[in-house]
């Protein structure tokens, strides 16, 4: 049985084109063009991904709000945003409401094909065990690059999945600087630098929630980041 | 910039010029007193020739009085007439009768002579000079004041504008009888002549009246009755005085009250001058509104409408600067829009001629894309710039790290770095992304040698420099610089997009951190240097 992703976007043709898309990798995908629709639409039957623009039309944070009211009806169906904005606060404010990753309308299709197949692997994987040979052990902190899983001291760090990929680019090699281009082909994201900065500074924050020591990353300033070997 | 006017004077020192023509007032009054003296004068002349009528009158007909020879001592005054007589004495009366006569007139302030045809002084009474007057001590201190002031101030003035009357003058009349004159000769013709001359020693003038008396048809002599004009012209100086004394007054009222309304418009302007000059710096933009006046008058209005101009200034300003990141965003969905089209397409078997031109379009929407990111960066930035966290760190060290990472990604410019440790706080992040625009605007326009970073202690201040060989900067574009979409070069910079946001991202960051930006040419002329002027970090800052 192929996933149910719901597609919640505002202009027609990217929609349809998104829906093309991801109909091509094997997805069934149901679009809706406004909150009350896609509401309407997920009492009825929860979809198995939801991908939000955040302006509906007229509504211009309809798709914070669907995602509130989406992350209410169910805790784990994965959440993505999709939108033309990508300032640090729309993305801060998109995942404090329970999204799941985001994503600049200046994704390939093929990218958010590949995140939308993270998030379901996430999802199936995370109750079963974890393979040895997919968890990257660096000292405290461990990465199951299969389950997209991170922890630090054996404590659950709940990383989005771009943040989890930073984490992963960063420590897989201890003490070398990686620049923030490489960062981001590593993370598979599309950003610039600034963003960069402000997921670095997500991530430090949200290790620090876990272990208020932490300072494992550094800024390499006008180079990049490096993750400090023990 | 205006040409200003050669002569720069205040609304005050204008208001107080116009005020100068306040001062024909007591030019007029002085023409108004002058015709009143001449009809006191007029006055006086006809009241001397009524009482020399009367005189004359109780005489007529009465030639006894007349029948007298001359007497010793009549021709004793006029025997001595030639020697210097003192002024007080004055010749005994040869007519006691006509003295009874005359006498009950002697009280007036006139003197009246009776004289026959050979001028001999029959009866005279009453004299020229009167007794001098007392002004009233003043009941109260304040006016015993004021009387003192005027009295030593304005009197004085006055003594040297007007003639004072004056009872010391030298009467040559008085010994030796009426000083023969215009009007005796007409009187002694048969006819009312009244005449003025001066006193000898010119003092004083009087003023007398002749009459002729007569015994039938015969002028058997004459009455002449003299005044000086000082009662005239005392009365004359009082007027004056009161009105000079009014005029003054009001002018010196007129005068502060002006001035003070002229200081208080002058100052209303001169504050509402400081504070629209307070509130647009140098570059023109619009630093904070203009609290507008709720005065109701000209300048309350003027205070309004600069606010409104002020207003309208800063929201265009607000407008130019949002408008790239605003296209940006606008832009981004249609550009989606074209990606995920082409990206459907390439996912279709199409003939291999076809991929070619697929894949000139997806070139020209990674372009498209790069030209976005860029103008939405500057708004990235004002973003981040709320949220920035700052902290106290080394300018010198993280500039000398910047340079590292430069050296590689511009692996053909040559850099050279001097710096100090220089403390200052602030978000180091902000700082480097700023370095990075100086420094590709510095490699992009270096023509040769190597492009200098420098950090140096100014006076409580860090100063990041940074210099490069090159075309110098161009006068027009002085101030505009650091402004939203404002570039130097030309159009035809090559296939990557110049916006103008990058100068304008390094100004943000300088004003975030309290600091300041600013470019000039190399005093050689070489090239240009950018400097960013930040605060240092407080001594005991525990940030």
């Amino acid at each position: 049985m192929s996933r149910r992703i719901a597609l919640v976007e505002d202009e027609p043709a990217l929609r349809d084109n998104v829906r093309d898309a991801l109909k091509r990798y094997g997805y069934d995908v149901a679009t809706y063009a406004n909150r009350a629709d896609a509401l309407a639409a997920f009492r009825t039957r929860l979809p198995d991904l939801a991908l939000i623009d955040i302006g509906l039309g007229d509504d211009v944070d309809g798709g914070f709000e669907l995602c509130r009211e989406l992350r209410a009806l169910s805790a784990s169906v994965p959440i993505i945003f999709l939108t033309a904005r990508d300032s640090d606060f729309d993305i801060v404010a998109g995942l404090r409401l329970g999204a799941d990753d985001y994503l600049t309308k200046d994704a390939s299709l093929p990218h958010l094909a590949a995140r939308i197949a993270a998030l379901f692997r996430r999802s199936e994987l995370l109750g079963s065990p974890a393979q040895a040979e997919d968890v990257m052990a660096r000292g405290p902190l461990t990465l199951d690059s299969k389950r997209l899983v991170a922890s630090w001291n054996g404590q659950r760090v709940d990383l989005t999945l771009t943040e989890f990929w930073m984490v992963h680019a960063l420590a897989r090699f201890p003490g070398h600087v990686k620049d923030r281009a490489s960062l981001m082909r590593d993370a598979r994201i599309v950003v610039d630098d600034s963003t960069i900065t402000s997921h670095v500074k997500r991530i430090r924050r949200k290790f620090q929630a876990v272990d208020p020591a932490f300072d494992r990353i550094s800024t390499v300033y006008g180079m990049g980041y490096r993750w400090g070997a023990e | 910039m205006p040409r200003l006017p050669r002569i720069a004077l205040g609304i005050r020192a204008q208001l107080l010029l116009v005020l100068t023509v306040f001062l024909a007032l007591p030019w007029l009054g002085y023409e108004y007193v002058r015709e009143l003296e001449r009809f006191l004068r007029e006055a006086q002349e006809s009241t001397l020739a009524g009482t020399a009528q009367a005189v004359a009158t109780a005489l007529h007909g009465r030639p006894r009085l007349f029948a007298a020879p001359a007497d010793p001592i009549a021709s004793f005054a006029r025997d001595r007439s030639s020697e210097d007589i003192a002024v007080d004495v004055l010749p005994p009366a040869a007519s006691p009768e006509i003295e009874q006569i005359i006498g009950g007139l002697s009280r007036t302030t006139a003197r009246i002579w009776v004289v026959d045809r050979d001028l001999t002084v029959l009866a005279r009474a009453g004299s020229l000079k009167r007794p001098p007057l007392d002004d009233p001590p003043a009941a109260s201190a304040l006016a015993r004041g004021w009387q003192m002031l005027e009295r030593n101030t304005l009197h004085r003035l006055y003594a040297r504008m007007l003639d004072q009357p004056t009872e010391e003058f030298r009467d040559d009349a008085s010994a030796q009888g009426p000083a023969r004159g215009r009007d005796i000769d007409g009187a002694l013709a048969g006819i009312l002549t009244t005449d003025r001359r001066t006193t000898s020693d010119g003092k004083a003038v009087i003023v007398s009246a002749a009459h002729p008396i007569w015994i039938g048809d015969d002028v058997r002599g004459a009455v002449i009755v003299e005044e000086t004009t000082n009662r005239v012209l005392a009365e004359r100086n009082r007027a004056f005085e009161r009105l000079f004394n009014i005029v003054l007054a009001a002018l010196l009222l007129g005068s502060v009250a002006l001035t003070l309304f002229a200081s208080r418009l002058s100052n209303r302007i001169r504050r509402l001058r400081d504070d629209a000059e307070a509130a647009i710096d140098a570059h023109g933009r619009a630093l904070r509104p203009l609290a507008s006046s709720t005065a109701g008058d000209e300048i309350g209005d003027l205070s309004r409408s600069f606010s409104d101009v002020l207003a309208r200034l800063s929201h265009y300003a607000q407008y130019q600067e949002k408008m790239a990141s605003r296209l940006g965003h606008e832009l981004r969905t249609p550009v989606a829009v074209v990606r995920s089209s082409l990206e459907n397409l390439n996912a279709q078997a199409l003939p291999q001629d076809a991929r070619v031109y697929i894949e000139r379009a997806r070139g020209g929407i990674e372009r498209l894309t790069a030209i976005l990111t860029r103008m939405t960066e500057a708004a990235r930035l004002e973003q981040a710039l709320k949220d920035a966290e700052k902290e106290r760190f080394d300018l010198a060290e993280m500039v000398g790290g910047c340079v590292e990472g430069y050296r590689t990604a511009y692996a053909q410019v040559p850099f050279e770095v001097t710096g100090v440790p220089t403390i200052v706080v602030g978000a180091p992040d902000l700082i480097a992304q700023m370095l990075d625009k100086l420094i590709a605007n510095a490699v992009e326009f270096r023509t040769s040698g190597p492009v200098r970073v420098g950090v140096s202690l100014g006076e409580a201040t860090a100063r990041l420099t940074v210099a490069n060989n090159g075309p110098r900067l161009p006068d027009t574009m002085a101030g505009r610089l650091f402004d939203s979409m404002v570039s130097m070069r030309a159009s035809d910079a090559g296939d990557v997009p110049h916006l103008g946001l990058g100068l304008y991202i390094a100004r943000l960051v300088a004003e975030f951190h309290g600091g300041s930006i600013r470019a000039d040419n190399l005093e050689d002329g070489s090239g240009v240097v950018v400097t960013v002027v930040l605060p240092l970090a407080p001594i005991d800052a525990r940030l």
